[in-house]
């Protein structure tokens, strides 16, 4: 009736992953109220390499839903392995990696997108669980804290990038500039479309060299054939 | 059974209308702490196996379940929410002092208007025919006196095309998670019960009335026997728990 080898640990680990989404999501209300506008459709995730399908929905309190088994109706069903489904969780243009991917797809993918959209989208207010454990002072000023301490590491963290990058490539020079990067690989793809039009063009010559020679060994053929008759006739 | 006057209860033969008493006293004695000894004993993973029950139940908004042995309310408080308002959720117990702890529980906890208490012995139950869309019973089975009989007895209310979920202790596949899990029950159990529950022979016959209930493939033989068909099971925890699933033919 259902292909679940280890349903003990299948069951624990969705039940983890469940609670752990749905506390994020509690402090997520853009993300609740999307969950909500999606509730009862259920989408499967089907992955090939580990094998192990995921039934996941929103329900109508806006909490996620996740399942080892579901035998109704699905709205959409996602096939492949699980490389193909971190991809698309990391995609900025869901649609895009969904075509291109390596995943298969079969129903509506609206519903999917959404999710992932609603997933990306995920805007935690830690402010609210601050404030009901603190109260309303302490746990203004506490919030506040930690969204300039999240804000300052997120700047410095991409101004290090930045530097990092710099130094790499104009002051280390360990690493070309991303524009010559690019020239150079203008310059192999045009070599190699010349390399594939030179095979094409000593292919076709090939051909005709052999056509060549081909009627050149029937033509002598033809007059061997003649000059033995006549010799035939006058003996 | 030994004969047909004689029955079970743990290692122990009682004649056979005494049983239904001495499992009510058993259940009388530790439905106080009944729920925080299923979280230790488990260490928690009766929730687990409760849930993979429910997954299994496919249960949808405006299906009628019936719990059987329903304690205290684990799983009719998830089916609740399931079903929905258009569905309705029977939890029954034999025993009045369950029934209580879990109608007191679930209603602290706010669980849906949706739910009904219904005192009922599994071997007769007193609803009509055909009318249950899933039937359910966790770690009840092996109480009862008659097994056959209630096994019938939901057959006899559950709808044509209704399922039945049997949630019960089995048969370790593995024989040395089977000695482990042996030490466990009559060495840690008893001890457990004494400390927590402050009675310890209860959780021994706990432990003894696994022991003596069918194992995966009896079970399912007595499914089909009862008349449900497409009768399979899961084994979890390596077999110390099974849940067998059966439907009512159309």
């Amino acid at each position: 009736m259902s292909d679940i080898h280890r349903p003990t640990l299948h069951t624990a680990g969705l039940a983890a992953a469940e609670a752990a989404i749905n506390a994020a999501l509690r402090l997520s209300p853009h993300s609740k109220a999307g969950l909500r506008e999606l509730a009862g459709q259920v989408v499967a995730l089907e992955c090939t390499r580990p094998a192990l399908t995921v039934y996941l929905n929103g329900d109508e309190n806006g909490e996620l839903c996740l399942r080892g088994v579901y035998d109704g109706d699905v709205v959409t069903r996602i096939t492949g392995s699980l490389d193909d489904f971190a991809e698309l969780a990391r995609a900025e243009d869901p649609a895009a990696a969904l075509i291109n991917g390596g995943l298969r797809l079969d129903g509506n993918s609206s519903t999917l997108i959404a999710l992932q959209r609603l997933f990306n989208a995920v805007d935690v207010d830690w402010e609210a669980p601050l404030v009901s454990g603190l109260g309303d002072v302490a746990g203004h000023q506490l919030a506040s804290m930690l969204r300039a301490a999240f804000s300052w590491s997120q700047q410095t963290g991409s101004n290090l990038q930045r530097q990092l990058r710099e130094f790499a490539t104009e002051e280390g020079r360990l690493a070309p500039p991303p524009l010559a990067l690019e020239r150079f690989y203008d310059d192999v793809q045009t070599l190699s479309e010349r390399g594939e039009r030179l095979a094409a063009r000593v292919e076709q010559l090939r051909q005709r060299v052999e056509a060549r020679f081909e009627a050149m060994g029937k033509a002598r053929d033809d007059a061997g054939r003649s000059t033995i008759a006549e010799t035939w006739k006058a003996s | 059974m030994a004969d047909d006057n004689t029955t079970h209860f743990g290692y122990k033969e009682v004649r056979t209308e005494e049983k239904a008493r001495l499992v009510g006293d058993v259940f009388d004695s530790v439905a106080a702490r009944y729920d925080i000894m299923n979280d230790l004993m488990s260490a928690g993973i009766h929730r687990i196996w409760k849930r993979f029950t429910i997954e299994l139940s496919g249960v949808r908004r405006g299906n009628r379940i019936l719990d059987i042995a329903g304690g205290t309310g684990d799983l009719a408080a998830r089916f609740a929410p399931l079903v929905g308002d258009e569905g309705e959720v029977v939890l029954a117990d034999i025993n009045a002092s369950m029934l209580r702890v879990g109608r007191d529980r679930l209603t602290d906890r706010g669980v849906p208007g949706n739910l009904f208490y219904v005192q009922a012995d599994a071997q007769c139950l007193p609803f009509p025919d055909d009318h249950f869309d899933c039937v359910t019973i966790a770690f009840g089975l092996r109480n009862v006196t008659d097994k056959d009989r209630a096994l019938r007895s939901m057959l006899r209310v559950l709808k044509p095309g209704g399922r039945v979920l049997v949630l019960e202790f089995s048969k370790p596949r593995n024989p040395l998670l089977s000695r482990a899990y042996d030490a466990y029950s009559f060495a840690v159990l008893p001890f457990m019960g004494r400390l927590v529950a402050r009675d310890s022979d209860s959780y021994q016959y706990l432990a003894e009335s696994i022991r003596v209930h069918p194992d995966q493939d009896t079970l399912r033989g007595m499914m089909e026997d009862a008349g449900f068909t497409r009768c399979d099971y899961h084994d979890m925890t390596g077999g110390i728990v099974a849940v067998h699933r059966g439907v009512k033919p159309a």
